[in-house]
């Protein structure tokens, strides 16, 4: 072991930096109530549990802000329930992207409706189911948006009414872990808006 | 791409802690980063280059007594008592050390905290004291944090910390990371892991929201409040800000967060109306951006400056090309593609050029993290290893031998490493929720980090 030798000593500096505790009053960021409901973020407990903390009023979980505005072309809100609407699902194999022939003829009832509708716009979301890894999942939910909306577009629907989005296995239409939720979600999926 | 100012909702009760907050933002201005940092006063640093303690041959024993508060009140004995518990978990966790066991501490005599007496701790074969002290005044609170190497006596380190009083927590991992400091490693126990989590979720929002924690799973904050779907959190190195991946204007667009300041960027990749990004990786100097976008028909890995400009595709062929990150040098790429028909790993340099697979076993392998450290060469991706799940794998660049880092967890993905290049972090299910995990290198000290309620996933550990 390497020994070596710097002077000690002890050096107060008489200063003392009122250092904000949380990122949230450097910022000059309000603090807003702990969350509720969706689960209990507060601080974690782990295996070494520890001494209780004194009792003070920090909120458990800060947020520092970040509330974006929806953007002005958003054809949906991504996030919220969209199930349902005129346009039935149609589903892929494992791992792939073709259409098989009830893919194919379900299209083709869309391309009829979207001709009938011709202000409509759609999203085309690409979905996967839960047992691939986040990455490739959103690259496969890529590919599957996008063979959908190929054939739609083969089919003469104008390309620009056609929204294509990946989400991966991001947001499953079934949560559950067997044969037939993941068959459910391996999906592409259309939500109308306009 | 228009930064987005955070609009500000303060109820008349809060408006006189943003008056105290906004005089405190004019001393922090400088310094946001580090501003849950305590001051510290400075004793001065090892030459470069010469580690005081070399971890090499003998590990070093550290004997940590408990801190000795400086004032008999309940606050400064509460702090002193989490000042300790926490140092002793931040070294345990580096790896480096060894510990006398509290029971032979125990039977030390109590210690004069300026005088120790070394022969006390050389009987229980101590090689280094950590003596720390702590006192809460007011709203504040110094703590002490002296190391002795214990055969000769002389002091190593000697810092004092002041700051407020109530995050102890932050004390103490500056004063772990100060004494590693002193060996030829960088401590990880100021860093943070960013992450998704879906426990803000409802029924009508099926929100992910990005999450920051400490790295011992304490201390967790929400950064992302827009209720949609928010992923694929990656750091700056300077670690002000989170490149992630948002569909709150509709479509996967990249973001930048500059969390600290309440600013956010939009589509910082400048994906135009039908075009989607994914993964967004920052180079190790901070300068370049990689990620993945479908704007040239499929999905190829592109590579732009920092603010998105001057953007190039990389990969401009067929086959799905995804998840990109950068050596340490930043002088290539790694990434997963689907171009042999499976997912596999591949390399590149920064221009795309002199493209060659890593991965050759296993037919499933995405998600590659190169290690950040140059004492290392090897990269950590997820690899389907076994059947029904998938397994974090490390590959050695220059043996290409794999070694697998998780077994029997039951699905564990995501690797990235810490800054040290000493740990990992990954997401892990064993039939419940998807928990953030940590494990050295090797696989070894694996343990859950309980940050919350929710599936948690995606984790990136930053600075």
């Amino acid at each position: 072991m390497t020994l070596s030798f710097g002077p000690e000593r002890w050096r107060t500096t008489g200063i003392v930096l009122l250092v904000a505790a949380s990122l949230v009053a450097c910022g000059g960021k309000k603090r807003p109530p702990v969350l509720s409901g969706a689960g209990d973020a507060s601080a974690s407990t782990k295996a070494a549990p520890p001494a209780p903390e004194p009792a003070d009023t920090r909120p458990d979980v800060d947020r520092l802000a970040d509330e974006g505005a929806l953007g002005s072309d958003t054809l949906a809100p991504a996030d919220a329930n969209t199930e349902g609407g005129p346009l039935a699902d149609i589903h892929f194999d494992l791992d792939s992207s073709a259409l098989g022939d009830a893919a194919r003829q379900t299209l083709g009832q869309h391309a009829e409706w979207l001709k009938a509708h011709p202000t409509a716009r759609v999203t085309v979301e690409g979905h996967c189911d839960e047992r691939g890894t986040v990455d490739y999942n959103l690259a496969l939910g890529e590919q599957r948006a996008r063979s959908a909306r190929e054939y739609l577009v083969g089919l003469g629907v104008a390309p620009d009414r056609l929204r294509p989005v990946s989400f991966g296995k991001e947001k499953p239409l079934d949560p559950a872990s067997n044969e037939a939720a993941w068959a459910r979600n391996r999906r592409a999926h259309f939500v109308v808006a306009g | 791409m228009e930064p987005l100012e955070r609009r500000s909702r303060l109820s008349s009760s809060r408006r006189h802690s943003l008056a105290l907050a906004v005089a405190l933002a004019g001393a922090c201005a400088g310094a946001v980063a580090q501003a849950a940092r305590p001051q510290e006063s400075v004793t001065p640093p090892p030459t470069p280059g010469e580690a005081q303690i070399v971890i090499g041959g003998v590990t070093p024993r550290f004997a940590i007594p408990d801190c000795i508060p400086r004032k008999g009140d309940a606050a400064s004995a509460q702090a002193c008592r989490t000042v300790a518990e926490v140092l002793r978990n931040d070294l345990r966790f580096e790896g480096l050390f060894q510990f006398v066991p509290d029971s032979l501490i125990q039977a030390i005599p109590a210690m004069n905290p300026d005088a120790p007496r070394f022969d006390d701790w050389k009987g229980i074969d101590a090689k280094i004291l950590i003596v720390t002290r702590a006192e809460v005044t007011g709203g504040d609170l110094t703590v002490e944090a002296r190391a002795f190497f214990v055969d000769s006596g002389q002091t190593m380190l000697s810092k004092r910390y002041t700051g407020r009083a109530d995050n102890p927590r932050v004390f103490a991992h500056q004063a772990s990371d100060d004494i590693v400091a002193l060996t030829q490693y960088r401590g990880v126990a100021r860093t943070r892991i960013a992450f998704s989590s879906d426990r803000d979720a409802t029924a009508e929002r099926r929100a992910k929201e990005l999450y920051i924690v400490d790295y011992d799973g304490f201390n967790p904050r929400r950064v992302t409040v827009n209720g949609s779907l928010n992923i694929l959190p990656n750091w700056t190195p300077d670690g002000k800000s989170l490149a992630y991946v948002s569909y709150r204007q509709g479509s996967p667009l990249v973001f930048l967060a500059s969390i600290f300041e309440g600013k956010s960027t939009a589509n910082l990749t400048g994906e135009r109306k039908d075009s989607q990004a994914f993964a967004p990786a920052f180079s190790p100097d901070g300068k370049r951006i990689a990620y993945a976008s479908n704007r040239g028909g499929n999905l190829d890995i592109w590579v732009a400056n920092a603010d998105g400009s001057g953007a190039r595709n990389l990969t401009a062929r067929s086959g799905q090309d995804t998840a990109p990150v950068w050596s340490p040098t930043g002088q290539e790429i790694a990434f997963t593609s689907s171009r042999a028909g499976s997912p596999q790993i591949y390399i590149m340099d920064s221009e795309g050029l002199n493209v060659r697979r890593l991965t050759t076993i296993g037919n499933y392998n995405d998600a590659p993290a190169w290690n950040p450290s140059k004492q290392f060469s090897e990269i950590a991706y997820t690899s389907r290893l076994e059947a029904g799940g998938f397994d974090i794998a490390v590959i050695d660049l220059g043996t290409r031998q794999v070694r697998q880092v998780t077994q029997g967890r039951g699905s564990c993905e995501y690797p990235s490493w810490a800054p040290n290049g000493r740990h990992l972090v990954f997401s892990c299910n064993r039939g419940r929720n998807w928990q953030i995990t940590i494990s050295d290198r090797t696989g070894s000290a694996l343990s859950t980090l309980s940050t919350g309620a929710g599936n948690n996933v995606q984790p990136d550990w930053g600075p």
